[in-house]
């Protein structure tokens, strides 16, 4: 053979070395790309096993990620029942408007109220025409037979049932309301609630991370061999793991997606018989659900709980392949 | 040993070796003792072959230059540099300044030709441009300008050799070891391979090349390692193969 085989290396680089010479940065970078690629290829080529994943992945997110907008949702309606702290003070017969507003001022004063409201015998009559539908009765009517009422919130942080107890002693009034139990046993349900949600996140979050590995693992299993020439050829650990990783990355993102687009459909298909079914208690409440900036917050979480679990278990299987001294 | 003396003499005359064995003992765990104090230095543009019957020692000293194991004594420097201390992210590195050509190919089947010839580039974060370029150049010289978007399956074994080998040489490596590279093809084809062997000493690629094909030895007239029970048994210049 007249002819070298071996090609010449370009010119300007010295035998023994790599062709060209980029700076770390651009080799950092290039291995970064040459592995996203590489993980979205491989994705790709197996679409049932990677669809399979990432609904389990989006199974296991939804569920707490549900649950929790369910439960903002509710403290969002219990909020708008304000009236549920108020504590209603009906006044006797005897004390007049003037009176009734003294007395507010007189409420208004004591550190455990936040607010007096006055509702004047005719505005009562009024409301009660208006919403309860009975006008034509009310009108057979002689007098007002309405009291004046003073609707008192109390303040933050102080103790209702106390308070109610206190405009019960008021020489003024003659029936005090206060509904405040149900009240009570709804908030501790919520916060069960949020505690609930918690625990199903962090042990949805675990499994995540376990199907992510467990699915990376059956991957390096399956290309033990690859792996094994690339390490021979000098891969350094970081260029295996890497493909790896971003595979877990993208089976975050294409569950947390997904989860995303559940929780969306659910959110359309019970919004309008939620409607209806405020507006029939004369309630303005609308489903939330969520905004822009916490659903990327989700996808981030879940993107890294992808990332983690495939980092795992790369570097478990990384560990077992280093020479041993002996 | 007359050869080994010759070696010795004939190492001074080189400026300096690439691979050093000095005193090396491999023994496994269960006290399996695969090399028994085993010296012998690979010069700057060598080539030379490693030979002896199954269980000689011959993988096992593969795989203490390529750092799948390391020596239970003695020391071996590749390239001035002890390797019992090239540890952690030195070993890639290492690894990458070693060519290796195996038997069986160790081709990664879901990738063409060009792609499997394309990684030790890579992995030296060799510019993209230049990889395309060098990757043409290697697989033209090796008669296989015309399969670059082929895949490995769709090769002849004489073909998969010559990737092998175009993905070896690619980056240029200081040495390079072949485990076998003629066991699986035809003389004709094997004549071929060792054709490519022969040239990179010219470009300063030392080469060590395991064979227990005997007709090949004397065809190829280089130094010879013989290998027998882990033990050095003998080194044998080319003049003394001639003879």
């Amino acid at each position: 053979m007249s002819t070298p085989m071996i090609p010449p290396a370009p010119a300007g680089t010295p035998a023994n070395t790599p062709a060209g010479a980029p700076s770390r940065v651009a080799i950092w970078w290039q291995h970064h790309m040459h592995s996203v690629v590489f993980s979205l290829g491989r994705a790709w080529r197996k679409p049932w096993a990677t669809l399979l994943t990432i609904t389990v992945m989006a199974l296991a997110l939804a569920l707490p990620l549900g649950l929790s907008i369910a439960l903002d949702n509710v403290k969002h309606f219990t909020g708008s029942v304000q009236q549920s702290r108020e504590i209603n003070v009906f006044l006797k017969d005897t004390v007049d408007v003037p009176g009734a507003q003294a007395l507010a001022v007189q409420l208004r004063a004591r550190d455990d109220v936040a607010a007096v409201k006055l509702q004047t015998p005719e505005a009562g009559l009024a409301e009660l025409r208006e919403h309860a539908g009975l006008g034509e009765a009310i009108d057979a009517l002689q007098d007002n037979p309405l009291p004046s009422l003073l609707v008192v919130t109390p303040g933050a942080g102080r103790d209702d049932a106390r308070l109610a107890r206190a405009l019960g002693t008021l020489p003024q009034a003659d029936l005090v309301q206060h509904d405040a139990q149900w009240r009570t046993r709804l908030d501790a349900w919520l916060a069960f609630g949020a505690r609930l949600v918690q625990v199903l996140s962090v042990l949805l979050g675990i499994g995540a991370v376990l199907v992510v590995g467990n699915t990376v693992r059956l991957d390096i299993q399956a290309r033990r061999e690859e792996i094994g020439v690339l390490q021979l050829l000098g891969a350094s650990d970081g260029f295996i793991r890497r493909p790896f990783v971003y595979l877990g990355a993208w089976y975050g993102l294409g569950s947390g997606l997904l989860a995303l687009g559940m929780i969306a459909a659910a959110g359309m298909a019970l919004r309008a018989p939620l409607a209806a079914l405020s507006q029939s208690y004369g309630s303005p409440f609308v489903l939330k659900g969520l905004d822009l900036l916490h659903s990327s917050i989700v996808l981030l979480c879940i993107v890294l709980v992808g990332w983690l679990g495939a980092w795992l278990v790369t570097g478990h299987f990384l560990r077992q392949t280093r020479p041993t001294d002996t | 040993m007359p050869g080994a003396t010759k070696r010795s003499t004939l190492l001074h005359n080189r400026e300096m070796s690439v691979l050093r064995f000095d005193n090396v003992s491999k023994q496994y765990a269960g006290g399996h003792e695969a090399l028994v104090d085993v010296s012998f230095e690979v010069a700057q543009g060598e080539m030379l072959f490693v030979t002896g019957h199954s269980g000689a020692g011959k993988s096992t000293l593969l795989k203490l230059i390529h750092l799948d194991e390391r020596p239970s004594r003695g020391t071996v420097v590749f390239d001035e540099r002890n390797l019992l201390k090239v540890r952690g992210g030195d070993i890639p590195r290492h690894r990458r300044a070693v060519g290796a050509v195996y038997q069986d190919h160790r081709l990664l089947t879901d990738r063409t030709i060009a792609e499997n010839v394309a990684l030790p580039l890579i992995l030296r974060g060799t510019r993209r441009a230049d990889i395309g370029k060098r990757v043409r150049s290697v697989l033209e010289r090796m008669g296989l300008g015309h399969r670059e978007k082929a895949l490995p399956s769709q090769l002849s074994a004489g073909e998969q050799q010559r990737v092998g080998i175009a993905r070896a040489i690619v980056g240029e490596p200081k040495l390079l070891v072949a485990d076998e590279p003629t066991g699986n093809l035809d003389p004709t084809l094997a004549a071929e391979i060792m054709a490519l062997f022969a040239e990179l000493p010219a470009r300063g690629t030392s080469v060590l090349v395991v064979s227990h094909d005997l007709a090949l030895l004397r065809r190829m007239r280089k130094r010879v390692l013989i290998l027998d029970h882990g033990r050095l048994l003998d080194d044998i210049s080319p003049q003394d193969l001639a003879e």
